[in-house]
């Protein structure tokens, strides 16, 4: 893998992306990709979540303490640090017709698909996941509709259209996932057998459509046809971004709604042990607790009764004393 | 007949009980006539029965004055029989009957004519109505000693009103240009309606609309409500903009006290993508959900150029109060304390005065989540802190949002090889727990021209500090640290005072202040307006 990173920026990088759910460092569409291009290129960096501001075009960004590279600057957060000198994974390609026509491709046909799958084309739970869970219910709520109309109008999308630009979209995701199907074929990278920029941005917009997006996607289901893209997609996964990285983000607290298979079966057997210990031990507590309850009525009980009895004497000498 | 005009003049409920009636006295003769001597009445026309009209006036004037006497220095009994309102169209009865409700409880004539013009002060306070006429008059024939009191009111004709003026909001801490509409009385419950449009000094400016009930449901005091859309430009100072859409409920609010809930979704943005690494990270949406009170005791004897009394403000925000745990959590207190001593000679007076506020988060990791920056102090600016009354916010000689906690702002690199730095641009974050204290000597200037006018000269210092608090930042808190982050400045000036604000041209010198503060030893403005 090639880098280059200038003296001058080695003061530790920050990037600010959004929450990871869905089992995913981030589920955003346009943060997932910066992510993937900064493991790629092997270098360290902190993470920081910005949680309240989904609307804004200048997530994600990689920042030091003077410096930033803003997502909607130059050409993107990629491209800013590849001109900036701090990262750059496309030399010697990033002029080839073939990738840069490549490169167009996801960036319109399989984004706007994915930009449609979120907003429009499921009931917008992956979507209220990803950008809305931390905001307050009135205005998370707000954001969400004012979000679903700009990206219907972004799309061409309105009643008369509806129809035929959602055929069209997915149409096109098809005609993207084929092309980039066979583009693969055997190989690990889609070019000089080395991870670049185009792979990043390829690589983010498959995890969130196979992990974010429900089962019942259409999306979904046509990258599911390409099998060879699936375990693309699987096996960079499990190299780059699961490979020592534990969950950064504690809030998060979301479990992944599906993953491969064999995901599952390691982690039922511990639970079970575990559950079996902590009930024993409560079972434990219970006990004891029963138990000083019931000494502590008993002592009441009897002390109870003792001066019961006092008291009775008590009266019968003042009813002696009286009478007499 | 009796007639209570002009209650205005003698509003004060501790104004002398003795000049109201006196006042109100000579023209009662008929009414007391008829109402005390009722019983007499027949007898005395038996027996006076006077030949001219010269003496049936002497006769008169003389009953008048025993009559004076009588009052004036004994009780005389009256009851009141019934409270009749007239005029009312649009206006419900209910909401006039509860200002006029204590008449019903007056036993003397005094009383009664105290507890009148308390009534005529209120209706007329409720800002609805053109006129109001209190009055007495002599009960049914059969009751003896009793009055029949009546209401007149004369509804506005015209509810429409505008308005363009120069306030100050405390919200924007400074003042504004404001236009605004009211609508009175649409339903007839007293309620005033109004919309207004404010442009502030600082680049703020304000959309709002309210409506304030003077009495809803059994609540005492005035209850008020308002929507309003807020924008804040803070790009200079902080590299950040703000915008609120917020609705305010005002459910308590006496001389003394006022009680406020508040919520608003709040937005910060930064339009020009240089903001420092601190702002960055607050930027986004927030829903801001508190509830505020406010404790003021002003006894001094002028707010613009105070010489003698003192003040008290104390501000509590508790901020969260949301069932959704998401909101902004935050405790903010404020406390202003003011005295001024006279000293008599040449109308001087020695003004001192002590701000201090504090700001911290609560809930889940309150311990490491930065403050929430719009509520943060700030302190500099130009405004006077004799006149200013509410918390910690000025420090003559610094600029606006001059001080405290700073980042430097984000550095782009041009083709060119100018340095960015000129003072390396840098936002102020302002901070958690802020003091200020200063002492003004003002004092009139020996030309009598100057003196007409009001115009007179100060000599102050100032002192104030900013700390940060939040993000574990209190564990290194040391008092020797503290005392290092005190800023001072004195000087002295000019004050102008006019009809809409008091201007002030001094010469500052800072006497104190840290490498990256705003500040600048020399001549300035200053304007400030009335709280």
């Amino acid at each position: 893998m090639d880098e280059a990173i200038q003296s001058e920026q080695q003061q530790h990088l920050t990037l600010v992306i959004r929450k990871a759910c869905f089992g995913l460092p981030t589920a955003c569409p346009s943060c997932l990709p910066v992510y993937i291009y900064l493991k790629f290129a092997n270098v360290p960096f902190d993470l920081s979540y910005n949680l309240t501001f989904p609307d804004s075009d200048q997530i994600p960004y990689v920042d030091t303490d003077t410096y930033v590279a803003y997502n909607n600057e130059k050409g993107g957060v990629i491209e800013s640090l590849k001109e900036d000198n701090i990262v750059n994974l496309d030399a010697g390609v990033q002029n080839l017709p073939e990738w840069v026509s490549t490169m167009a491709m996801i960036n319109s046909w399989l984004s706007d698909a994915i930009l449609y799958e979120l907003w429009v084309g499921s009931d917008g739970s992956s979507a209220h996941k990803i950008y809305y869970s931390d905001l307050p219910w009135p205005v998370g709520k707000l954001l969400y509709l004012k979000q679903v109309h700009n990206v219907k109008q972004l799309l061409g999308i309105s009643k008369e259209t509806a129809e035929r630009r959602e055929e069209e979209i997915y149409r096109r995701a098809t005609m993207a996932y084929q092309a980039l199907s066979t583009k693969l074929g055997e190989e690990s990278f889609f070019s000089d057998n080395r991870p670049t920029s185009l792979d990043a941005f390829f690589l983010g917009h498959a995890l969130i459509t196979l992990y974010a997006l429900p089962e019942t996607s259409v999306l979904r289901g046509k990258l599911l046809e390409q099998a060879n893209l699936v375990k693309y997609a699987d096996k960079l996964k499990a190299e780059f971004l699961d490979a020592g990285s534990s969950s950064p983000d504690p809030s998060s607290s979301s479990v992944p709604r599906r993953g491969p298979s064999n995901w599952g079966s390691k982690p039922k057997g511990q639970p079970k042990r575990e559950r079996t210990q902590e009930e024993k031990s409560f079972r434990r507590k219970a006990k004891y607790f029963l138990v000083t309850q019931m000494v502590a009525v008993l002592v009441f009980l009897s002390l109870l009764g003792g001066s019961d009895d006092t008291e009775v004497d008590a009266d019968g000498d003042d009813g002696f004393d009286y009478d007499g | 007949m009796v007639k209570e005009d002009n209650p205005i003049s003698q509003v004060d409920e501790d104004e002398d009980e003795k000049e109201s009636s006196n006042g109100g006295e000579e023209e009662e003769e008929d009414d007391f006539d008829e109402d005390e001597d009722e019983d007499e009445d027949e007898e005395e026309e038996e027996q006076q029965l006077p030949v001219t009209s010269e003496s049936r006036m002497r006769a008169e004037r003389a009953r008048m004055e025993g009559i004076f006497h009588r009052i004036s220095s004994e009780r005389v009994p009256l009851r009141v029989h019934d409270v009749l309102i007239k005029g009312n169209n649009k206006t419900k009865e209910s909401l006039i009957e509860a200002e006029v409700e204590a008449l019903k409880n007056a036993t003397s004539v005094q009383e009664l004519l105290q507890a009148a013009t308390i009534a005529n002060a209120r209706l007329q306070k409720l800002d609805i109505f053109d006129s109001v006429n209190i009055t007495l008059d002599s009960g049914p024939p059969e009751l003896p000693g009793t009055s029949n009191v009546i209401v007149q009111v004369v509804e506005s004709k015209n509810p429409l009103t505008g308005d363009i003026g120069i306030f100050t909001k405390p919200e924007a801490k400074s003042w504004s240009l404001e236009g605004s509409l009211k609508l009175k009385n649409l339903f007839g419950y007293g309620d005033l309606w109004d919309g207004s449009l404010s442009y502030g000094w600082d680049q703020t400016s304000e959309v709002s609309a309210g409506v304030s009930l003077p009495r809803f449901m059994r609540l005492l005091t005035p209850v008020m409500a308002r929507v309003s859309l807020l924008s804040q430009d803070w790009l200079k100072f902080s590299s950040y903009k703000e915008q609120a859409l917020g609705l305010s409920l005002g459910l308590l609010s006496t001389k003394n006290h006022d009680l406020a809930y508040n919520i608003s979704w709040r937005t910060l943005t930064d339009p020009s993508q240089m903001a420092s690494k601190s702002i960055r990270r607050q930027l986004g949406h927030g829903l801001l959900s508190h509830l505020k009170y406010t404790f003021k005791i002003d006894r001094r004897n002028s707010s613009l150029r105070p010489t003698r009394g003192f003040a008290f403000v104390s501000t509590s925000q508790l901020g969260g109060i949301f069932p959704d745990y998401r909101s902004l959590r935050f405790i903010r207190q404020e406390v202003d304390l003011r005295y001024a001593l006279p000293l008599g000679f040449a109308g001087a007076a020695l003004n001192f005065g002590v701000a201090g506020g504090v700001l911290f988060p609560w809930g889940n990791g309150f311990l490491n989540t930065p403050a929430s920056l719009p509520d943060r102090f700030f302190l500099g600016g130009n405004s006077s802190p004799v006149c200013t009354l509410g918390g910690p916010t000025s420090l003559l000689g610094f600029k606006t949002r001059g001080l405290g906690p700073s980042e430097p702002k984000r550095q782009v690199k041009t083709n060119s090889e100018d340095t960015n730095s000129d003072t390396s641009e840098r936002d102020f974050l302002g901070g958690d727990l802020a003091v200020t204290a200063f002492a003004d000597l003002s004092f009139d200037l020996p030309l009598k021209v100057l003196r007409d006018s009001n115009i007179h000269a100060h000599a102050f210092a100032c002192a104030g500090s900013l700390t940060k608090l939040t993000e574990n930042a209190f564990q290194d808190f040391s008092f020797q640290k503290y005392r290092d982050s005190f800023r001072s400045s004195a000087g002295f000036g000019l004050i102008v005072p006019t009809k809409l604000f008091r201007m002030e041209v001094n010469y500052c010198y800072i006497v104190r202040q840290h490498e990256e503060d705003r500040a600048k030893t020399g001549v300035q403005f200053s304007f400030s307006s009335p709280l």
